[in-house]
């Protein structure tokens, strides 16, 4: 057996495949004619078989519903994105700003840490946050920064429901699906994957704050999830109880946002999950 | 080609329809092929439906000029059953039996003289060595050409034909001592 042989085989293969028979193949090599004809006889009975074999309608149907959900999510975290890109030359304007509250005391920016988003101290405590990330010395730690900064908006979200701030409101809705976005690209990178050690440079600038819990090279995306969905349930039921205690006018606002925040935390959970069952 | 290479040059640049579009051209050509390795209808559905996830989390990330996009599809789904059958190495597998019917046709004595077919087909082609097995799959199952299925190999394309001329010829000697 040549390689030749191989190639006639496969030539003869590709024109039955598009319809041809076997003698009208096989008469031109009529010297390989006993050697290729069972053979193609025996593709020919594997081809029929194999193009009988369907996905079961219902399943088909199911997965094709499922795909669409998911394919409507990530458009509408797409969507989302670019409308945040807005919020991204804030914050990087305000990351400048911070420089210059550092030349002037570290005082304002620590005051500025319970601000709200109606508060002038807010844009330095937004670039406060932008620092730690930029700082964060893995992705691993920088990914709880980003929960960890979801569930300060939506403790804010609640603050401003309070006080019946229907504008701050979509505003943290978009700032926490930012957040919990930046938590599913961290998840895709190798380091956070594991398949790649983590390199850790301690230094003082970068070491996390107190109450920030952290993730080390022996932590894995199960503990990711568990972290995650335990800020899922803090907020939703923060926002829950804010929910039942807002204004009239102000309910079908937080109610489509706490809709959008519980789908945000679902579709990263989701994600997450699929990704360490890998 | 080129009307799915722009489908796909769409589908990359985050455009949901034109994933949608590739989704359906392939989605039976995945099912088939795992199908075939696997040999378990759960299975199948389970690690199709995971294929296409993979895919639309990877897609704006591929680039045709370094592999075309049924190949690149069919890595995807290649990886996905291997680890698949690394976890399920230890797992007791359910039999074909076990398994819904294949087919949903109204003359019952038809569809069950060809899943026996089938089953009997994915069984000789359970006992091929494993490259010929994942080439009789890719060109029978997927309907991929040679040269696609080669880049899906990672081979190139003489060794491909010849591990489908040689797993054709097992499979005919099996078929004859069946009978």
């Amino acid at each position: 057996m040549t390689r030749k042989t191989e190639d006639i085989f496969n030539n003869c293969l590709e024109r039955m495949f598009k319809g041809e028979s076997i003698k009208d193949c096989l008469d031109a090599y009529p010297k390989k004619t006993p050697d290729l004809e069972p053979l193609l006889k025996t593709s020919l009975a594997i081809a029929r078989s194999s193009s009988t074999i369907k996905p079961n309608p219902e399943f088909k149907a199911r997965a094709h519903r499922q795909f669409q959900l998911m394919l409507h999510a990530k458009q509408k975290k797409a969507e989302r994105r670019v409308k945040i890109s807005i919020w991204h030359r804030r914050w990087a304007l305000a990351t400048a700003s911070i420089l210059v509250v550092f030349l002037v005391g570290i005082g304002t920016a620590a005051a500025s840490t319970n601000a709200l988003p109606d508060e002038s101290l807010y844009p330095i405590k937004l670039a406060a946050e932008q620092v730690r990330l930029t700082l964060a010395f893995s992705d691993v730690a920088r990914t709880t920064y980003h929960v960890k900064f979801a569930g300060r908006r939506s403790g804010e979200m609640v603050e401003m429901a309070r006080q019946g701030e229907s504008d701050k409101i979509s505003m943290l809705t978009e700032q926490i699906a930012n957040h919990l976005g930046k938590v599913y690209i961290m998840e895709e990178t190798p380091v956070a994957r594991g398949e790649i050690p983590e390199v850790m440079v301690p230094t003082p600038a970068a070491a996390p704050p107190a109450g920030v819990e952290t993730f080390d090279a022996g932590k894995n995306m199960g503990e990711l999830e568990i972290i995650l969905s335990q800020s899922r349930t803090n907020s939703l039921n923060a926002l829950w109880y804010a929910l039942d205690n807002a204004p009239e006018k102000l309910k079908p606002i937080l109610e489509q946002a706490i809709e959008d925040i519980e789908e945000d935390y679902n579709i990263t959970i989701s994600l997450i999950e699929s990704g360490s069952n890998q | 080609m080129s009307i799915e290479k722009d489908i796909v040059a769409r589908a990359t640049k985050g455009d949901g329809d034109a994933f949608a579009q590739l989704y359906e051209r392939h989605f039976n050509g995945i099912y088939r092929y795992i199908y075939l390795r696997l040999g378990n209808q759960f299975e199948a559905e389970d690690l199709t439906q995971d294929v296409f996830v993979k895919a639309l989390e990877a897609i704006g990330s591929y680039k045709w000029r370094d592999l075309p996009f049924a190949s690149w599809l069919y890595r995807i789904a290649h990886n996905r059953v291997i680890d698949h059958v690394r976890k399920q190495s230890k797992v007791e597998k359910v039999p074909l039996e076990d398994d819904i019917p294949l087919f949903s046709e109204s003359n019952t004595a038809l569809a069950a003289e060809r899943e026996i077919e089938i089953e009997e087909m994915i069984s000789n082609i359970e006992k091929l060595s494993p490259a010929q097995r994942e080439v009789i799959s890719l060109r029978f199952g997927a309907e991929l050409s040679v040269a696609e299925a080669a880049k899906a190999l990672g081979k190139n394309e003489g060794t491909v034909k010849a591990l489908q001329y040689n797993g054709i010829a097992a499979l005919r000697k099996m078929l004859l001592t069946d009978n």
